[in-house]
């Protein structure tokens, strides 16, 4: 497999423009003050709401096709993809390049969301409205997808592209082993185009996408040590690469007591220290405090290197958290589930 | 000690030496000015009301070509200890 490189790199000058546009754009996220107050709210009073904030252009588009918890749904998928392509557009050089790098994950999700849709038998518009293009893929080409017969076309449709080699592995059955190849791909390729350069830029992004390995792979052993399944079945499902792999395969299987004793004195503990116990109910809630420890990471690098692509990715995390609070809460109120419990999901930083 | 006697030399050095002070300031500012410019940009692409900020602070660099206009002015029109050298 050809190694990308890098098309020029080193200088932090680069970077100004668009860390002056991000920062600019981050003042206008929905503050945390405000997901407390939309739990209060109804669907369409959140709407309108999100009508006062960046969301504005996509719900007034939707708006007359759709309502209630689907607008707001669609809404913010359709903002987050037009935001991702926006800053994709704008910037230049190696900042480009490394954001397209880490928007390949909305390809990925993309690529996920084809195969269950087609697993479960969805319809192609059903499938087409949870897509978000904000990756490499174009939305022509998803939809395009969505409206093949079979999982089998799609896999063929991606032969001879990277994701060929992990797609090989569905077998017909379930997805679980796909998606996992799928989550590792990612990583794999994001470290081949940005590690072998002796980027700056690149090296930062890394750092934090090693961080970010880590906390998934700690989710997971979270996961799975609570349900006490087999070692060989856990290590097979951490995605390599973090910088902590070792030391978190070989808690991989622990009893969950000695597992969260050994992870006493991690960056992380603090920020779970206090709901971490052997008697945690859901593990969920870890994950939203581990969640809102990454993006504290992301702008906390950020200010070591402010100008780099750090800040970029800053926003792009709590941009993506954002659309994910907005969503849990209007799923959550739309499905009844009371105030405390939308509230321990909500991440924030 | 050699003294240079010859006025146009003196002069001419002078000369250079003005043009160097305001022309590195100015190449300096610059430097300093292209970053801030285009983080300027960058936040009034979607902050507009940010423009009249964001121009102070690029203009900020720019204080540093006065430094240099004052020592060429200083060194071509006040400066005169070779006045006593070269008068004839």
């Amino acid at each position: 497999m050809p190694v990308l490189r890098l098309p020029k790199f080193g200088y932090p000058v680069k970077y100004a423009y668009i860390t002056g546009r991000v920062r600019a754009m981050k003042t206008k996220l929905v503050p945390a003050e405000m997901y407390a107050r939309m739990m209060g709210m109804d669907m369409s009073e959140i709407a309108r709401y999100l009508e006062e904030t960046q969301y504005k252009d996509e719900i007034d588009a939707l708006s007359k096709d759709y309502s209630g918890v689907e607008l707001i749904e669609h809404a913010t998928f359709a903002n987050l993809a037009k935001t991702f392509r926006k800053l994709e557009r704008v910037s230049i050089d190696e900042p480009s390049f490394l954001i397209l790098e880490y928007l390949r994950r909305w390809d990925v999700w993309n690529i996920k969301t084809l195969l269950r849709g087609k697993f479960y038998g969805a319809a192609d518009t059903e499938i087409t409205k949870y897509l978000v293009p904000a990756g490499e893929l174009s939305p022509e080409f998803l939809e395009e997808l969505a409206k093949k017969d079979s999982i089998t076309d799609i896999i063929s449709a991606f032969d001879g592209t990277d994701y060929s080699s992990a797609l090989a592995q569905y077998d017909g059955k379930n997805l679980a082993s796909l998606e996992n190849a799928l989550d590792k791909l990612y990583y794999f390729r994001m470290e081949r185009a940005v590690g072998g350069t002796l980027s700056v830029g690149g090296g930062l992004l890394l750092k934090y996408v090693r961080r970010e390995i880590d906390i998934r792979n700690l989710i997971t052993l979270f996961r799975m040590n609570k349900a006490g399944v087999d070692a060989a079945v856990i290590q097979e499902n951490l995605i390599p690469g973090g910088k902590l792999h070792e030391e978190l395969s070989r808690m991989a299987g622990q009893p969950f007591g000695e597992f969260l004793r050994g992870l006493e004195g991690y960056p992380f503990w603090s920020s779970i220290s206090d709901i971490a116990s052997v008697d945690l109910d859901a593990v969920s809630r870890i994950e939203a405090r581990l969640r809102a420890y990454l993006i504290r990471y992301a702008w906390a690098l950020s200010n070591y290197h402010p100008l780099s692509i750090l800040p970029v990715l800053g926003y792009m995390v709590s941009k993506e958290t954002e659309v994910s609070n907005i969503r849990k809460i209007v799923r959550g109120k739309e499905a009844g589930l009371p105030a405390e419990l939308i509230e321990e999901q909500v991440v924030v930083a | 000690m050699a003294v240079v006697a010859d006025a146009g030399v003196l002069y001419g050095l002078l000369a250079v030496g003005a043009g160097l002070a305001t022309g590195l300031a100015g190449i300096g500012a610059g430097v300093g000015e292209q970053g801030i410019g285009a983080a300027v940009v960058g936040v009034v692409a979607e902050e507009p009301g940010f423009l009249g900020k964001g121009l102070f602070l690029m203009l900020l660099p720019e204080t540093l070509i006065i430094f240099g206009l004052a020592v060429s002015l200083i060194l071509m029109f006040a400066w005169t200890p070779f006045a006593a050298i070269v008068t004839p």
